[in-house]
């Protein structure tokens, strides 16, 4: 998925038809990350701490059920895909930009913790279990970096390194 | 990379009272999944950081393991981990000791 397009609020991306069937699989899988999840507090202090997480749970938990809904649409919108002779374009509003990339990091995260929350560049042994997760989590990064891309915003320079 | 000293909590100290009272921490954690730029994104969204504090407090995260990103009331506190978590990153409050 690449940019190819960003005015004002308006973002325009070209992706091969391989790739779209990509991102429609993975936006289907929205939500993973198992609602217990986020916990308030580590120590569990505070007053009403066990309230307070339970309208955290809930809080979530409605959010994600609106952006699910909003996923549904965009899905199933005619003009948020056209189709061209050289790939198809997908355009978003930067609202949208948003929305779904909280949508991608939930699909990786939960495709992580899925894995075993494995450490950085410990890849697990690939079995048919644990294969669709890695490919979610792969497949989400990617279409999240896409996004960020195209919001302008790179990785930190190294040491040493100046600043583009 | 220049050091950038983190301003936590200077808007909330020149509050109301309560705000002076004993205050909360969030803090993010790190999940080695989330990717950096996400975070640093994530940063500017929620507390309106320019990207170099956004950045400076990403690398901790990424570091250190951790990064105490605001120092506010328990209410503020619970709407900053509400917000970093609907964007799936690792937030907790905690009282400050």
């Amino acid at each position: 998925m690449k940019l190819i397009r960003a005015e004002k609020d308006r973002f325009t991306f070209a992706l091969g038809k391989r790739e779209k069937a990509l991102l429609f699989q993975i936006l289907q899988l929205y939500p993973l990350v198992p609602p217990a999840h986020h916990q308030l507090s580590r120590s569990g202090d505070g007053p009403a701490h066990a309230e307070n997480q339970r309208l955290l749970e809930e809080a979530l938990a409605e959010q994600r059920r609106e952006n699910r809904r909003q996923v549904l649409t965009m899905l199933n919108e005619p003009t948020r895909f056209r189709e061209f002779a050289a790939g198809i374009h997908f355009t978003l509003s930067a609202p949208q930009v948003e929305w779904l990339l909280q949508v991608f990091n939930d699909v990786r995260v939960g495709s992580w913790l899925a894995l075993g929350e494995p450490e950085e560049l410990e890849i697990p042994e690939i079995n048919q279990t644990n294969a669709p997760y890695l490919l979610a989590m792969e497949s989400a990064g990617h279409f999240e970096a896409a996004l960020l891309n195209a919001l302008g915003v790179k990785n930190p320079p190294r040491r040493g390194e100046s600043q583009a | 990379m220049p050091e950038v000293a983190p301003d936590i909590g200077r808007e909330e100290q020149t509050g109301s009272k309560s705000d002076l009272e004993p205050g909360w921490l969030v803090i993010c954690w790190n999940d080695p999944v989330n990717l950096m730029t996400y975070v640093t994104h994530v940063f500017q969204v929620v507390f309106g950081w320019n990207r170099q504090k956004a950045e400076f407090h990403m690398l901790q995260v990424h570091q250190q393991g951790k990064s105490v990103v605001a120092r506010t009331t328990m209410e503020k506190a619970e709407h900053y981990a509400h917000q970093l978590q609907k964007y799936t990153l690792h937030a907790t409050m905690e009282r400050e000791s």
